[in-house]
């Protein structure tokens, strides 16, 4: 995997169980260490723009992102971003076959176990448990890249 | 298996120039009890190379330094531990937790630095799945089966467990590791030198020893006056395997009263994972039969258990409770 310079995110799974649950405790501080480590970041739903809009909105995420998208294709477009190195996280079936379709690399976000590895027999390109895992594996996969 | 060079330096300054000329690529081989089968399994991060220490004077030996201490070089056998009468007589825990390690033919090959620097033990990674100490990206324990080898108290990437027992039994006395590098000695607490999943070197791995780093020795403080101590440990065996959960417990006694402990738990998390939580309770505390069930109330209150593995705390709490109960009788 060649070393990421943006991550797209689907809010919903990703960010909070549902549009209207509270995000997870972990969202804030691991999108500003990802925005430190100067990775951008977009918002890339299945929601409505508006619906998707209003999420950032009302849970002060305005700050971290830098667009808002209603799709894959539309934000590599927008945005002018290297697929091969973009990330999506997503925690369905669908959001891994459009990464791959995109060629963006699908990470899987592992909410439930059963699931989970139901969805990982989809190819993702990767898996984390927990957002807090995500500077983490944008190190390791830098660091990779440089020891070869 | 795959093609692999040995290298049979006489010096440890001949194996870090080794080690640093091939970078990543290369290993310090020992006993060779979880080298050489990381290598049969072959691994993606399995080495190309290996710097054979055994024939290097001065890493096989055990000695009471000046204070009173031992000072273990890191090449030492368990079983010369296991047989070492100054250690039976100044660390009588640190014993007993060696005699738990592997069986008594594995114990005849295995080092102590092997032992504190050995790669988890997660079926997956073993079994070659592309996980991320395999190349990959993804943790096959969080979802599948993490009932036996996966941490219960959360995890940063890797979900597997720290499977040492040597390290967990060395922190109640405060032990030190002594590396050799490059630049020169450097020397570290148990704690430091395996604080769980570390990125170095562009891998995940539960040490901090770099590619060209070579832990020599390890170092025993003097045993201070009125300490007990007691190893416990869990396993799905019996005779031989690594921990469900284990306890390393050393209490500092004046009388019946606890002035100072040290809990360490091993087998439930990414490294030895010692609860302060637990030993600031005990801290002023008498030893009674009533301190066990007090102590295992305050105990493991970040538990982050996965799906297969909640047991483990269950465990985990069930041998400090016997662990204290053992040392007051």
């Amino acid at each position: 995997m060649q070393t990421i310079e943006a991550i797209l995110l689907e809010p919903v799974g990703c960010l909070a169980e549902s549009p209207s649950a509270p995000i997870y405790e972990d969202v804030v501080p691991v999108l500003a260490e990802l925005k430190t480590m100067g990775i951008r970041l977009y918002i890339a739903t299945s929601l409505s723009r508006a619906d998707a809009t209003s999420f950032v909105e009302r849970h002060s995420l305005g700050e971290f992102f830098s667009g808002i998208w209603d799709s894959i294709g539309a934000a590599l477009a927008g945005a002018s971003l290297p697929p091969e190195k973009t990330m999506f996280l997503t925690d369905t079936a669908e959001g891994i076959k459009a990464a791959r379709a995109a060629g963006v690399h699908p990470i899987l976000m592992m909410n439930d176990p059963d699931e989970a590895r139901r969805l990982a027999m989809h190819n993702p390109a990767g898996g984390i448990v927990s957002l807090h895992e995500m500077p983490d594996f944008i190190r390791l996969i830098a660091a990779r890249n440089k020891t070869g | 298996m795959k093609n692999i060079s040995i290298y049979r330096p006489s010096t440890v300054d001949e194996a870090i120039q080794i080690l640093s000329q091939h970078g990543s690529s290369a290993s310090v081989y020992a006993g060779g009890t979880d080298l050489l089968i990381r290598l049969k399994n072959r691994l993606e991060q399995a080495p190309s190379y290996l710097v054979d220490i055994k024939k290097i004077d001065h890493l096989r030996y055990i000695k009471e330094d000046a204070q009173g201490g031992v000072e273990i070089g890191a090449a030492t056998k368990l079983a010369e531990l296991a047989d070492s009468r100054l250690l039976q007589e100044k660390y009588p825990m640190l014993v007993e937790a060696i005699l738990k390690i592997s069986s008594p033919e594995l114990r005849n090959a295995s080092t102590l630095g092997g032992d504190l620097l050995q790669e988890v033990w997660c079926q997956y990674l073993r079994g070659g799945y592309s996980c991320w100490r395999n190349g990959g990206y993804i943790c096959y324990g969080a979802i599948g089966d993490n009932s036996y080898y996966h941490s219960a108290m959360g995890g940063r990437l890797c979900y597997a467990v720290y499977p040492g027992d040597a390290a967990t039994a060395l922190i109640p006395f405060d032990a030190r590791a002594k590396l050799a590098t490059p630049e020169g000695v450097k020397e570290l607490s148990i704690e430091q030198l395996v604080p769980g999943d570390m990125l170095v070197d562009g891998r995940i791995q539960s040490h901090v020893v770099r590619f060209n780093e070579i832990l020599t020795s390890v170092i025993i403080p003097p045993p201070k006056p009125g300490v007990r101590a007691s190893f416990e440990k869990l396993r799905p065996r019996g005779v031989w395997d690594f921990a469900m959960a284990s306890l390393a417990i050393g209490l500092q006694l004046r009388g019946k009263t606890i002035d100072d402990s040290r809990v360490v738990f091993g087998g439930i998390a990414g490294r030895p994972l010692r609860e302060t939580a637990v030993e600031t309770f005990l801290k002023g505390k008498t030893l009674s039969a009533e301190l066990g069930e007090q102590a295992v109330s305050v105990a493991l209150a970040n538990a982050a258990p996965l799906k297969y593995n909640a047991t483990k705390i269950d465990m985990a709490k069930g041998l400090l409770a016997s662990g204290l109960a053992r040392l007051n009788a």
